[in-house]
């Protein structure tokens, strides 16, 4: 890693003063009270916003599970009848994977990738209070009609022809597609956010060898999300015609296919896995850098890995289709394709364990969630290797083997990072570290607790026990397995609210974290913490892959940003030199408007075809709105053009 | 708490340009993700109407029509008229000359009212309805959704229109009317593919 070449024009020591500060305060702050938050454009808020209500989704979606663990833990049980427990599950299904899984990883994203970068914002800053809203709506809209008895009843995955107009009558499935397609305009606006970010906000001096793991993690995963969502956000609206206008895309009857919806929704849906975990997999990286005191071993190969595994991640889909009619042809290439991405994952794992096993290692909480992913997500992956193999995954299919799978790889390779993380950034976020005695119950607890519910169910898949179904005959013999699951279940909710516990205390009384309270090497650790609504108040320049411990006596940074307007520094693509300035506009209530015309469009949607107009007409006001010109400051053209 | 190690600086950016225009730009980058999310959008349209194409004998199935080829063809002409004014008005924005500009995006707004009229024709000449069977199904939406690309880029012109005329404007709009003329191509080029697809095809098979 040789230094930069940075051209040095007038060296000179950066003393920014406290009026200085104030006044780029002033411009980066946005108005007082309510009217703020709701116009707020500060990623960091922003993102912040999105991770609380995340995890608020994550708390409803536990306790979907909580009331399926219950009606199952005996045989022959009546805490939920069956249409209920349908409700439940499929609510579970869609609540952990399209309002926690997916916008929790991209919020850490929109709050730590600028930062990382060194730049003060993402380069669309309105898009991203629309998404934020956008998601929200989504997510409240899917809650408040299950609590009006039209929650989904189609699982997360709404397979045509139950959800078709013939099987499904009433608005349960129009509430999914309506949900759905929220959820991939917010996850849309972040990805863009979050590449262009990438391409063009870099620090000076951050060339593409110098970028951070996690921030490499997240753009592959912003790029799967632009090729895989466009899938899920279109078929739902098929689906929504088919149901409202008598369209006949999956209707045999008429020439349309069943199969096809499996297509259109796997082909997003296998990636989707994909791009909750690899931000994972970024976290991990952030995590074993910081608490092993070196760099992850094999930089450019885990890079390539990360993005080899987005790739392999769109030509797998058909796995989840072994069950249908699939020429053996193509049997056979899924298979030889759902085997081979585990070798990126396993390049990544043996790169992590060769980091660990050289580095100094600090056993902190984050760590232990770190250790703990290797461990379970090596579980998750196997049993994955196992499916990839028609013949087994004949018998398995549609049995809780699938869900044990599947939990092992989701929670073990995206929600124990995710902890990891939390307590890794938390200082950050907050500027107070988070309690170690309660964080370890936490832990123990969360590990103890996932394989206490999720190991049992690899033997009552192999025994026979069918996914979504709300209850079994004692003959059976699950019970005894089902018991021992459901206080699995009970372990992980005790968990989960001792880290509640812990947050809220933390909050209060924790020890104040300082700017880099674990020593860590990214940009994110040189602003405060909290960091100010300005993030840097000159730009910071990276003259190597270490980052801060490359610059312990003495920091690098770019001056010459106007403090009286939201200036960003915009950089080469490939070498991330100079090359522009950009400057963002001021915060706005029409972001908040358009999502509220876009959300009366699609939820009007779902009772007449006609609701959409209205709504659009809003959206398309609040466009004129959001667009019509704020910034007055002069504006100097560049001569490329 | 602010980091107390001392900072250098190593250069003033303050001479940078904040008017840039293509590549250069933000919004650039943004508008040409947009266009890979919209092509991804059409994609999937294709792939719905040629796959459902295997549950049938014939496509159009037995009883109904070819569609017809008359406003569809003018259609493409029109299209490919409304390059120039298109062409003409980037060409001005990155002139910075603000009157061409707006006067050429106002001409392009009038071609692209009349290719939003002549879609309307397009979707009586399938000679299909949308719920006669899957494949008029899948024509429909594959020209209703490439309508609603239409249909976001008369928006976008139209607002800039109206901000050029305001007096607000800002020399950072002459660069929007240069992505917004990228993005009007990416939608004229994507037509032709889906016009062969839903016009000619049924001839060939």
């Amino acid at each position: 890693m040789s230094a930069l070449p940075v051209p040095v024009e007038s060296p000179s020591t950066v003393h920014v003063t406290e009026a200085e500060r104030a006044q780029l305060t002033r411009t980066f702050s946005g108005a007082p009270g309510l009217w703020g938050w709701l116009t707020t454009t500060d990623h960091t808020r922003i993102a912040k916003r999105y991770i609380i209500t995340a995890f608020g989704f994550f708390l409803l979606g536990g306790i979907d599970a909580a009331m399926m663990r219950l009606q199952l833990a005996r045989p022959e049980n009546h805490v939920l009848g069956p249409d209920l427990y349908n409700q439940f599950f499929s609510t579970h299904g869609v609540t952990m994977m399209f309002l926690f899984a997916v916008p929790v990883m991209t919020a850490m994203g929109l709050y730590f990738v600028p930062l990382m970068l060194g730049t003060r914002n993402v380069p669309f800053p309105r898009a991203n209070a629309f998404g934020y809203f956008c998601y929200l709506i989504g997510g409240l809209f899917l809650y408040i009609e299950f609590l009006q008895n039209t929650g989904v009843d189609v699982g997360w995955f709404a397979y045509v022809p139950l959800s078709g107009p013939q099987f499904s009558p009433g608005k349960r499935a129009d509430v999914w597609a309506q949900t759905v397609t929220f959820t991939e305009i917010a996850g849309l606006i972040a990805a863009v956010n979050i590449i262009v970010c990438f391409f063009k906000q870099r620090a000076p001096g951050m060339t593409l060898g110098r970028v951070p793991l996690f921030v490499w993690a997240m753009l592959v995963t912003a790029f799967a999300i632009l090729f895989a969502m466009p899938w899920v956000a279109t078929a739902s609206q098929f689906l929504a015609m088919d149901r409202a206008i008598d369209t006949h895309l999956f209707n045999p009857a008429e020439g349309g296919d069943a199969i096809l919806w499996q297509h259109l929704f796997w082909f997003f849906g296998h990636p989707e896995v994909y791009f909750i975990f690899i931000p994972g997999l970024g976290m991990v990286s952030s995590i074993v850098s910081a608490f092993t005191r070196r760099q992850v071993y094999g930089y450019p190969v885990m890079v390539l890995s990360a993005i080899l595994t987005a790739v392999l991640s769109f030509a797998l889909w058909v796995h989840h289709m072994f069950a249908t009619p699939i020429p053996q042809l193509g049997q056979s290439f899924f298979t030889a394709a759902s085997i081979t991405i585990a070798i990126p994952s396993g390049i990544q794992i043996f790169c992590w364990i060769a980091t660990i096993w050289t580095g100094r290692v600090r056993f902190e909480l984050p760590m232990l969630w770190v250790l703990a992913f290797i461990f379970e997500f090596v579980i998750g992956g196997v049993t994955g290797v196992m499916l990839a193999s028609v013949p087994f995954d004949l018998q398995a299919h549609d049995t809780y083997f699938v869900v044990a799978h599947f939990h092992y790889v989701l929670i073990g390779g995206a929600v124990l990072p995710l902890f990891g993380a939390v307590y890794y950034w938390f200082p950050k976020i907050t500027g107070r570290m988070l309690g170690k005695t309660l964080g370890l119950w936490h832990f123990w607890l969360f590990v103890i607790g996932m394989n206490v519910t999720f190991f049992p169910m690899h033997f009552l898949g192999l025994e026979g026990m069918t996914r979504r179904i709300y209850t079994y005959l004692p003959s059976t013999g699950w019970g005894p397995l089902n018991l021992t699951a459901s206080i699995g279940a009970a372990i992980l909710f005790v968990s989960v609210v001792i880290f509640l516990v812990n947050v809220a205390v933390s909050l209060r009384t924790g020890a104040i974290a300082g700017p880099n309270p674990w020593d860590a090497e990214t940009l994110e650790w040189a602003t405060e913490s909290p960091p100010a609504p300005y993030i840097f108040a000159n730009i910071p320049v990276v003259t190597s892959r270490d980052g801060l411990w490359a610059q312990r006596d003495e920091r690098l940074v770019m001056t010459g940003l106007d403090p009286s307007r939201r200036m960003v520094l915009t950089t080469t693509i490939h070498d991330a030199e100079p090359e522009a300035l950009h400057e963002h506009p001021d915060d706005s209530i029409w972001p908040l408007i358009m999502a509220l015309g876009v959300g009366a469009a699609f939820i009007a949607a779902v009772y007449t075809p006609w609701g959409l107009f209205p709504g659009t007409a809003v959206a398309l006001i609040a466009a004129l709105g959001w667009a019509w010109p704020t910034l007055h400051s002069p504006e100097k053209v560049d001569t490329h053009r | 708490m602010i980091d107390p190690i001392p900072t250098r600086a190593v250069r003033d950016v303050s001479e940078l340009p904040d008017v840039t225009f293509g590549h250069r730009s933000i919004a650039w980058w943004g508008t040409l993700w947009l266009m890979v999310i919209e092509a991804g959008t059409l994609v999937i349209c294709a792939t719905a109407y040629l796959y459902l194409r295997k549950n049938f004998f014939n496509y159009p199935p037995e009883g109904t029509p070819l569609p017809s080829l008359g406003t569809p063809i003018i259609q493409l002409v029109v299209m490919a008229a409304s390059v120039v004014p298109m062409a003409l008005a980037a060409r001005a924005a990155k002139r910075l000359d603000l009157e061409d500009a707006r006067m050429w995006l106002t001409i392009e707004l009038v071609f692209k009212a009349a290719i939003l009229v002549l879609r309307w024709y397009e979707f009586k000449a399938l000679n299909v309805w949308w719920n006669t069977n899957a494949y008029g199904s899948a024509a429909w939406i594959t020209l209703g959704f490439h309508a609603t690309l239409l249909l976001l880029d008369i928006c976008e012109d139209a607002g800039i229109a109206l901000i050029l005329w305001s007096g607000d404007a800002r020399k950072r709009h002459l660069s929007d009317i240069t992505d917004d003329a990228m993005y009007w191509y990416f939608t004229l080029a994507a037509w032709v593919p889906l016009f062969v697809m839903v016009f000619l095809y049924p001839r060939w098979v």
